[in-house]
């Protein structure tokens, strides 16, 4: 019965991630059109977008067409496996299945499917756009790193559902390292979604979207959602990590206030991007350094137990 | 009489080698040289008297003195002198000594004359192909007045490829366009990038040549060629339009009537303020940075409505004929134009205020795509690349047409050298045209909008006219001829000097940043190919090949 629960429940986020990541997508381009005094595409529109494009001829190009597919399939199944590591208002379905350690591995695989996107189309531009983006994730992914441990060196413990509880607060007195690491993540959040201005592996007007040039139709449609539900996963990573507080209320309410709290991020993202240029790799990796070693920094003090 | 002063220099100094010169005004002049001495007069005259390289013209003159001309065209900025050398090469022989060794700018000129005309240019150092396509043969040369306007040369090889220069060592190859979300028009750069630095570049354009030139000398009428000449451009085709009366005008001297040139100076700087806000969006899509692209086409949106009430379209404005202008500006118009610079005004200080803040679009545009005093004056470069650098030059202060000399404005420079530079230019002189324009407004006089013209123009006039355009000078050279149509008609647009520097503006920069360098000379390649965009049946579906692609292009219709 236990086991049929956890299923259930898994199913359950996956479907939610799967249906509410368009409709964010959605909040983002009305906002933004609303920032560039456009009147914008209907909420539903990334909807129809992907529709479309899963009715599209699947045409096989660029040069190793099994990996390309590969890298969709898995891009898609990562994202969605993460949701179920999630706590999204209730608890994490898959909570006893792995630890924080998972989730790392995880949001690192799914980095990875775009490098190996870009490898198999094999031209000179998806080339430069996942070096690009091996780049950044090399820069990138140690800051989430560093704020997970630092959660797990406050609760010595690696269990997902205390680690995604405020774990960075977790310390005796003013929680320091919890604030700085805080900072620090709403800073690079903007790369972690691989928006505007750190979308520089894909910049559409440098590289033709990069490690995705040679994609189209359906394998387009799974790699554009993967794109989509990142944006809610590391959100609701995001929340759980530095923002718990209503979380222990009932079901409904404790809900309602997750997916609040999901949104205020999905704005702050909106208006950070329409109101930046996009940076270039190198100032990119340079900011991406200096933050990680405030980061190392705040963890440093967490061990110190600040 | 400056003209004058700077022939009696040219005497002093070469004597016997000076055949003849016309002085047809104070700021035109033209002299005839001896072909043997045509070089050193051309480095004199770039190195020594400081003038501005401009443009250099091949024409087949066999039908008229039996010979082949060559000119080459100086601008003295601060006399306000127009100046052709020119010289007489013989008809069985055509070679002339290369200046693109002392007048690196000179370069493509050279190589285009070489194309089209089969003036060999003696000495150059990078013979390449430049405007011909890949499988043209040899020696055929389309502006030769033997060769008809529809003529198709047998023996075109559809194998034959363009040779590319051998990348660097170390280096990988980028191919950049034919076709880049950033380059709109195709034209290709080969990037040889070491990491992500750039480390060289070889530029193969000239894909769509229209042959309008050709066309204008053999088909069109004075008064067609400025409606053809305003579509070389989709953005600044009024410039060309004005360019070319203008043109024919001084070589017939012939003045518009003041009205006229009021309204061609309104006109102008409308097409002024329409690109510059275009440019600033496009710019700042470049850099990722969407949302002032967005707002920057927005706010220019009325500047488009207020031309399509004067001139019926929101572009090509169909302006000149030769002595006058087509469209009035009525008494409602000018109360509405008023209205809509005062907006814009308001607007563009909102704009020109959130950029000057925004240190994130500085940390992309300072320090890049540089371009020094010492490349502008080699290569020639012009309007706010030029002013961006430091060099204090405007057509429309230095060589004065239309209505400009009776408004007051400001030439604004810069010093920086690089991208930022310009943008700052660029936003600064938005509020100088609607300066311009507002005098123009206050100044205007009632009058007739033509000249009439009763007689056939005289033939073997040499006009030379240049235009302050968005992105630089506008240069056109015409000969007029007979049969109501020029002899020659050369076209410089500002983007064939400006194209030639990018090689050295992106030299050993992030790759990243070649698309906002090449982006910040305003790239018009449309301007520099002489093209036109084809446009395809609708409704049948049918995948065509490139045999019949091409034979349709060629087919021609005779």
């Amino acid at each position: 019965m236990k086991l049929a629960w956890i299923i259930l429940s898994a199913l359950c986020n996956v479907a939610i991630v799967l249906l509410v990541a368009p409709f964010f997508q959605g909040v983002l381009r009305k906002i933004t059109a609303l920032i560039q005094s456009r009147q914008g595409p209907p909420l539903w529109q990334p909807y129809f977008d992907l529709l479309k494009l899963l009715g599209k001829e699947d045409i096989e190009s660029g040069q190793t067409p099994v990996m390309q597919r590969f890298a969709a399939y898995l891009s898609l199944t990562t994202v969605l496996t993460l949701a179920c590591l999630m706590p999204m208002g209730f608890p994490a379905p898959l909570d006893g299945a792995g630890d924080a350690i998972l989730v790392i591995y995880l949001l690192t695989l799914s980095g990875i499917c775009t490098l190996l996107a870009g490898l198999a189309a094999g031209s000179t531009y998806s080339l430069v756009g996942t070096s690009r983006e091996m780049m950044t994730m090399i820069a990138l992914e140690p800051l989430l790193a560093v704020a997970i441990v630092t959660g797990a060196v406050h609760t010595g413990s690696f269990r997902l559902d205390t680690v995604l509880n405020g774990s960075v607060y977790a310390s005796s007195g003013f929680p320091w390292s919890g604030a700085i690491l805080l900072g620090v993540m709403l800073l690079s959040f903007q790369a972690f979604v691989q928006r505007v201005p750190f979308d520089i592996s894909e910049a559409e007007t440098e590289l033709m979207e990069g490690p995705l040039m040679e994609y189209s139709g359906p394998k387009l449609a799974l790699f554009k959602y993967a794109q989509m539900a990142k944006l809610v996963i590391y959100s609701a990573l995001f929340v759980g990590l530095f923002v718990p507080w209503g979380s222990a209320l009932p079901f409904p309410l404790s809900w309602l206030i997750f997916w609040a709290k999901v949104s205020g991020l999905v704005l702050l993202v909106t208006l950070v991007a329409a109101t930046h240029a996009r940076y270039r790799i190198d100032q990119a990796i340079r900011f991406f350094a200096s933050l990680l070693v405030v980061a190392l920094g705040a963890l440093i003090l967490a061990s110190y137990g600040y | 009489m400056i003209a004058r002063e700077r022939l009696n220099q040219l005497k002093e100094k070469f004597g016997p080698a000076i055949q003849r010169a016309d002085l047809p005004g104070d700021s035109r002049l033209f002299v005839f040289v001896e072909p043997s001495a045509l070089k050193a007069i051309c480095q004199h005259i770039f190195r020594d008297l400081d003038a501005r390289y401009v443009t250099s013209i091949g024409l087949d003159d066999r039908p008229c003195s039996g010979k082949f001309l060559v000119a080459h065209d100086f601008a003295f900025d601060r006399d306000h002198l127009l100046c052709s050398v020119l010289a007489y090469l013989p008809a069985d022989n055509p070679k002339v000594d290369s200046i693109s060794d002392v007048v690196p700018g000179a370069s493509w000129a050279e190589r285009e004359m070489r194309d089209l005309v089969g003036i060999e240019p003696v000495g150059h150092r990078y013979l390449k192909r430049l405007v011909l396509p890949d499988g043209w043969p040899d020696g055929m040369h389309p502006l030769r007045k033997d060769v008809p306007w529809n003529h198709v040369p047998a023996g075109y090889d559809e194998e034959r490829e363009f040779t590319f220069d051998e990348p660097p060592e170390g280096c990988m190859v980028v191919p950049f366009g034919p076709f880049h979300p950033t380059l709109d028009e195709p034209a290709h750069f080969r990037l040889y990038v070491e990491g992500e630095m750039v480390r060289g570049c070889e530029y193969r354009g000239f894909m769509v040549h229209r042959g309008i030139e050709k066309l204008a000398e053999s088909v069109l009428t004075y008064n067609d060629i400025p409606m053809m000449a305003e579509r070389i451009c989709g953005i600044c085709g009024c410039v060309h339009n004005v360019t070319y009366a203008q043109a024919v005008e001084t070589a017939v001297a012939l003045r518009a009537p003041p009205r006229a040139e009021y309204i061609r100076t309104i006109m102008l700087e409308i097409e002024r303020l329409h690109s510059h806000l275009l440019w600033v969006g496009l710019a700042c899509h470049i850099v990722g940075f969407d949302t002032l692209f967005m707002q920057s086409w927005r706010i220019r949106e009325p500047i488009m409505w207020i031309a399509e009430k004067i001139s019926g379209n929101r572009k090509t404005y169909a302006l000149c004929v030769i002595g006058g202008v087509r469209w009035d500006i009525t008494p409602e118009v000018r109360a509405e134009l008023r209205q809509v610079l005062d907006k814009l005004e308001a607007e563009w200080r909102a704009v020109v205020a959130a950029v000057s803040k925004d240190k994130n679009i500085q940390k992309r545009t300072r320090g890049v795509g540089v371009a020094d005093m010492t490349l502008v004056k080699n290569i020639g470069l012009i309007g706010p690349v030029a002013r961006a650098a430091g060099a204090d030059i405007d057509c429309r202060r230095d060589h004065p047409y239309a209505a400009y000399d009776r408004v007051d404005f400001d030439v604004i420079t810069e010093f920086g050298c690089d991208v930022w530079s310009r943008v700052v230019v660029r936003m600064k002189e938005v509020f100088e045209a609607i300066r311009i324009i507002r005098q123009c407004l206050e100044k205007m006089e009632d009058g007739p909008l033509q000249v009439p013209i009763k007689d056939e123009l005289p033939v073997g006039r040499i006009g030379v006219s240049s235009v302050e355009a968005p992105r630089g000078e506008s240069h056109h050279f015409v000969i007029t001829g007979e049969n109501n149509r020029p002899h020659r008609w050369r076209v410089r647009a500002p983007t064939y000097q400006n194209l030639q520097a990018v090689p050295m503006m992106i030299k050993d920069q992030q790759l990243a940043d070649m698309t906002i360098s090449l982006g910040s000379i305003d790239p018009c390649f449309s301007c520099t190919d002489r093209m036109e965009t084809i446009d395809l049946k609708s409704g049948v579906t049918k995948v065509w090949s490139q045999q019949e692609l091409e034979s349709m292009t060629r087919r021609g219709k005779a």
